[in-house]
């Protein structure tokens, strides 16, 4: 349970941060791409992208991992834009159609620095992103 | 036409780039990633994952993504001061490459400091691709 005061707000191990949730469809995917000017065939090519390996157009990891940072600022306010730092791994990919759930939990609250395990995974539970991201509480 | 980044070896650095996150692009981005979050922020901020996509436009903008590129990992660390609209400077560089079974994987370090000089993102991203990929879209 996480505590507010009126300046410092203090974690402890095991809070569960609010999760996440957002459904994945072409049309947000060709928003992002917009967006980041990546342009990447296997974003926005149906036809191209069922050639490859994911059988159809996938999301851009970053954009999944838009919603880990959503889930960070909700829970860590402007400690997570002034002293955030994060390191993850995408693991699987995301589809139009795909319900993405992003959740993370305190694992360690040391040296003025509290850090969480998160994730980010599909409505069928498939691991999409695994990691680590955490703040500096001054 | 720009050149791929499968075309380039471990160590090369892209040219610095100096760049602006406009208020309407930020908007774009927050629109696009349908942050909810931001917004309850006070002040004209933005989420450190904008920072990294426009650094990561930059960088496209040198050097086109390999056909069948794949985000494989991203490291981050950011301490964000700047307003929007400030005048940033990107510095990027290829800091590994090795191929093996028909891929190559390639760590890509991105730093974002202001014009005076403070770094306010580093991290790096890691792709990989075919050894045989071209630039694509």
């Amino acid at each position: 349970m996480s505590h507010r005061t009126e300046q410092v707000q203090t974690y402890e191990e095991n809070d569960l941060l609010s999760a996440v949730t957002k459904t994945i469809t072409q049309q947000k995917i060709s928003r992002y791409a917009d967006a980041s000017g990546d342009h990447n065939r296997l974003h926005l090519d149906p036809a191209f992208a069922s050639t490859t390996q994911f059988g159809g157009t996938i999301a851009h990891g970053m954009l999944i991992l838009a919603y880990v940072s959503e889930m960070m600022t909700a829970f860590f306010d402007e400690a997570w834009l002034t002293d955030g730092r994060l390191k993850v791994r995408f693991r699987g990919a995301a589809r139009p159609g795909d319900i993405v759930t992003a959740s993370g939990r305190v694992v360690r609250v040391e040296g003025g620095k509290t850090t969480c395990e998160v994730e980010c995974r599909n409505q069928a539970g498939d691991l999409l992103i695994s990691g680590e991201a955490g703040v500096a509480i001054r | 036409m720009t050149a791929s980044l499968a075309d380039l070896p471990k160590g090369h650095e892209f040219a610095e780039t100096r760049f602006k996150l406009t208020p309407e692009w930020v908007a774009e981005y927050v629109g696009a990633v349908e942050d909810e979050a931001i917004g309850a922020l006070p002040g004209r901020t933005y989420p450190p994952l904008a920072l990294a996509a426009c650094s990561v436009r930059v960088l496209l903008e040198q050097a086109g993504l390999p056909e069948g590129a794949i985000h494989v990992g991203q490291e981050l660390n950011f301490s964000l001061g700047s307003e929007i609209g400030a005048e940033l400077v990107a510095r990027t560089r290829i800091a590994s490459r090795g191929d093996r079974q028909g891929w190559t994987l390639m760590g890509i370090d991105l730093n974002v400091a202001t014009d005076s000089g403070e770094e306010i993102m580093s991290g790096r991203a890691t792709i990989t691709f075919p050894i045989s990929g071209e630039a694509g879209g």
